[in-house]
């Protein structure tokens, strides 16, 4: 493992340097760089539901196992669900959850680019695969969105295409049942 | 450091079984700073009187035996725990003087005043002392900051990834100019399963570094509101520094 004297790498340094290191106490700060993005998406799509949404109270995370036992989705990915024919629309709203408590969290180390994606994503999921509106967005808000996550380019091809769908059908009016 | 102070205590000549309790606590923590701060307090000896250059370790440990220890040095240090640094230093450059003072009456050739004019302009000092101070203060966080996840007691099972993940990402970079290691190499090292689990880690090596530095500076400048103070103070002091150097 590590073979860093901190003691010496401190008193060797300049005052440029240790302002650096106050600096990184500072939760504030950038945890991720920008050209990282892609990287994190990445992640982000293949990690197991269930490692982030278990995080939720322990009668959410006991509902999201039996609902991902259910449909065959054990530990499988976010993009698993995504791009499943019919995901249940309970599981979408709980990743649409996740991503907005992440994205209203001044604490939270998920990139809120990252955030804003899976949240536009799990609604344009709901609407493409199920003909549901799980947001209460209005159009133009939902749009615009859509829009927005649609025009990062760290994004992969099976989510453009997905958003693309989302943004056809509320564009062609067609709003879904939903709430 | 050209002397250590003594690993028994700083106050060789105290008889800690006069001190009574609350004595005997008070001494061991100032006994405790004065070891740790030894280091700023002897550049700003040196600074302030470069002819001490010889007897800079004998004089300050007869400024922390025959003045800190003292009735009252340490109620008034308590009373200005807000600004510690300050009163540490102001107390030791009198200390100084008054030796000086009374040097001069048995030995009249060097003037106080003479001495007076050798010493360096206050700022430089003080600028020299402080630097040192934040450089002890850092040093001490992350020695404890690396034993603490280090802790195989510890409760958390994967924290010694957070001290290896904030040096890499974090301590490397900033000490060595190291290029940070991208995301996707973390993710391998660590084994890390999502973004948010490599956040968390990352959020923690910083919570974890904050506390050790608020714990540091807590037990000089005090209660809260003051240590957010005196870490807001060390951070401006850096902030000026680099931009002139």
């Amino acid at each position: 493992m590590s073979e860093f004297d901190s003691s010496s790498a401190v008193f060797k340094s300049r005052a440029n340097k240790l302002a650096a290191l106050l600096a990184t106490g500072e939760e504030r700060t950038r945890l991720w760089r920008p050209d990282e993005l892609a990287a994190i998406f990445r992640h982000q799509m293949s990690a197991p539901m269930l490692v982030d949404l278990s995080g939720f109270d322990s009668r959410t995370a006991m509902r999201l196992r039996t609902l991902s036992e259910a449909q065959g989705l054990l530990l499988k990915s976010f993009a698993d669900l995504f791009q499943h024919s019919s995901p249940l629309i309970e599981l979408l709203e709980l990743v649409k959850d996740f991503a907005k408590a992440n994205l209203d969290h001044p604490e939270s180390g998920l990139p809120g680019e990252i955030a804003a994606a899976l949240y536009y994503t799990s609604i344009a999921a709901a609407l493409v695969q199920l003909d549901e509106r799980i947001s209460q967005l209005p159009d133009a808000d939902l749009q615009r969105g859509l829009r927005w996550t649609l025009a990062q380019i760290w994004l992969d091809e099976k989510t453009k295409e997905l958003l693309a769908q989302a943004l056809e059908k509320i564009s062609g009016g067609q709003k879904g049942t939903g709430p | 450091m050209a002397f250590e102070p003594s690993k028994s205590s700083i106050f060789p000549r105290t008889d800690w079984a006069e001190l009574g309790k609350a004595g005997e606590a008070d001494v061991a923590r100032l006994d405790q700073l004065i070891r740790l701060y030894w280091r700023p307090l002897r550049i700003f000896l040196l600074a302030t009187f470069p002819s001490f250059k010889d007897q800079a370790d004998t004089l300050l440990q007869d400024f922390a035996e025959d003045k800190m220890i003292q009735e009252g040095w340490l109620r008034r240090a308590d009373q200005n725990r807000g600004r510690f640094r300050d009163y540490l230093k102001t107390s030791l450059r009198n200390f100084v003087l008054d030796r000086l003072s009374r040097a001069e009456m048995k030995t009249p050739p060097v003037s106080l005043e003479d001495l007076e004019q050798e010493l360096p302009q206050p700022d430089g000092p003080s600028e020299e002392f402080n630097l040192a101070w934040a450089r002890t203060v850092l040093a001490e966080t992350l020695r404890r900051m690396e034993t603490d996840c280090k802790n195989p007691a510890e409760e958390q099972p994967r924290r010694s990834f957070i001290w290896e993940m904030f040096r890499l990402r974090l301590l490397e970079p900033v000490f060595h100019d190291a290029a940070e290691p991208s995301y996707d190499e973390l993710i391998d090292r660590f084994g890390l399963k999502s973004p948010t689990d490599a956040s968390n880690t990352l959020l923690s090596a910083k919570r974890i570094f904050k506390v050790h530095l608020s714990r540091v500076i807590k037990e000089y400048a005090g209660q809260d509101a003051a240590t957010a103070a005196e870490i807001q103070a060390l951070e401006d002091f850096l902030a000026r520094l680099a931009k002139r150097r």
